[in-house]
């Protein structure tokens, strides 16, 4: 369950406040995997940022009982001049895993990314998929309630596609993902519920398929 | 270690002697590493937010962790330096003999907290001004001269030294050498004004960090 109290959260810009959320209270409830759809700038990576617990709303509360993970982005997330295995290691400590379940980890993730010679260089080396399929490998690693997915699906070539589909399927057998795509495929494919992101409200459907019909509407206008 | 060969052949040539049990090298090194590690905290402690941005997005890493890692890092680095020192000072014949090794070492976790309370105080006002990172940079140039790194304040005609002794740093430095050599004192040390200079700051910094914390993490 994700509750939010009359969470208001803008942007201010040369002409006047730019508008995420206003002034929303409603609740989301669990157990259902929940995709962001959105125009572009409407808000949907910030939504996810403010549920990852790395951004905050101007006013008003977001709070749930569950844990989620890290946005999982096209950017971000690691330190450019350490290599892939030490943020790796890195980040398996500020989740305080210990030294053996480290060695694990790190052993899948190479294993899961491909990345070959790359994952002993330093991160700023690495291409965008490179990234994202690192961080993807990463947090499967990891369990967490929910799963932020911020359009790295649609990275990568085929076959890492294919493969990270699986994995996720498999993953969202015992948890969940909140996931932002422009792929209506993907959502349909994963997610059972959706939301859309417009104009600084947001509306939860039950059935995704609702929720891309509206979100076509959206862009017709 | 250039500047400590550059200074003392400058000081050998121009033959004055501090002190006649000083070696000069040796003096240099003492003020030189904890200038150095105060300079390099306070300094590198403006970046510390921006190169590590793509850390926060996980919600344990605070902004000013960032800080206190690069702090330690310092603080580490100057530890081994030291002790490579010490090592070709023994095996190059100097006198490396200490007088009071509490009070060396205190001063010099003394002036990495002062490094790290401006750091924090730099840092967040650099975070939102990057001018002012520019300033400070350009402040930190005088420094070098003005601090007591070559020089006891002792040494210095009386008008220089009354000015002088409001230079914060150049206290840390006579305590670092009044506790190290024999025929030095810290008789123009003010404890009391190096406290002010620590706490001071590390209180501001820390009141503007804690209002920007989140700032600093969305942006």
């Amino acid at each position: 369950m994700i509750v939010l109290e009359n969470a208001t959260k803008f942007y201010k810009t040369k002409h006047g406040k730019k508008y995420i959320l206003k002034n929303v209270t409603m609740t989301i409830p669990s157990e259902t995997n929940i995709g962001i759809l959105g125009r572009n700038g409407a808000g949907k990576s910030t939504l996810l940022r403010m549920l990852g617990g790395i951004d905050f709303p101007n006013s008003g509360k977001i709070y749930s009982d569950k844990s989620f993970s890290w946005p999982m982005g096209l950017s971000g997330g690691f330190q450019g001049s350490m290599t892939g295995r030490q943020n790796v290691k890195f980040v398996c400590r500020i989740f305080n895993r210990s030294e053996e379940e480290i060695k694990k980890v790190i052993e899948f993730v190479k294993d899961f990314s491909e990345l070959g010679d790359y994952f002993d260089m330093p991160i700023k080396l690495y291409s965008s998929g490179m990234k994202s399929r690192l961080s993807f490998g990463m947090s499967l690693a990891f369990d967490f309630d929910y799963l932020l997915i911020d359009e790295t699906l649609s990275v990568g070539d085929k076959k890492f596609k294919k493969k990270s589909k699986e994995a996720l399927m498999k993953k969202i057998e015992h948890s969940n993902v909140l996931m932002v795509s422009h792929s209506m495929n993907d959502l349909k494919n994963i997610c059972d519920a959706g939301i859309v992101v417009n104009d600084g409200e947001i509306t939860y459907y039950e059935n995704i398929n609702e929720a891309i019909d509206e979100y076509n509407k959206l862009n017709k206008e | 270690m250039a500047m400590i060969i550059v200074f003392s052949v400058i000081k050998e040539l121009l033959g004055r002697k501090i002190a006649n049990d000083i070696d000069y090298p040796v003096f240099l090194a003492t003020s030189f590493i904890a200038y150095n590690m105060f300079k390099a905290i306070a300094l590198k402690s403006m970046d510390a937010f921006n190169a590590n941005k793509g850390l926060f997005v996980y919600k344990q890493v605070k902004p000013i962790d960032t800080i206190i890692s690069r702090s330690l890092i310092e603080v580490l680095i100057s530890g081994v330096i030291t002790l490579i020192f010490l090592f070709i000072g023994w095996f190059m014949g100097f006198n490396i003999e200490c007088k009071n090794i509490l009070g060396v070492l205190l001063g010099y976790i003394w002036i990495a907290l002062f490094g790290i309370s401006l750091g924090i105080f730099f840092a967040v006002i650099g975070f939102f001004y990057e001018n002012f990172k520019n300033i400070i940079k350009i402040m930190f140039l005088p420094l070098f001269f003005l601090s007591g790194l070559f020089y006891t304040l002792d040494s210095l005609p009386k008008i220089a030294r009354d000015i002088l002794i409001y230079n914060p740093v150049i206290n840390f430095m006579e305590m670092i050498h009044g506790n190290y050599f024999y025929s030095l004192d810290t008789d123009y040390v003010n404890y009391t004004y190096m406290l002010f200079w620590t706490l001071i700051p590390m209180f501001f910094g820390l009141w503007l960090y804690k209002n920007s914390e989140k700032k600093i993490i969305m942006s």
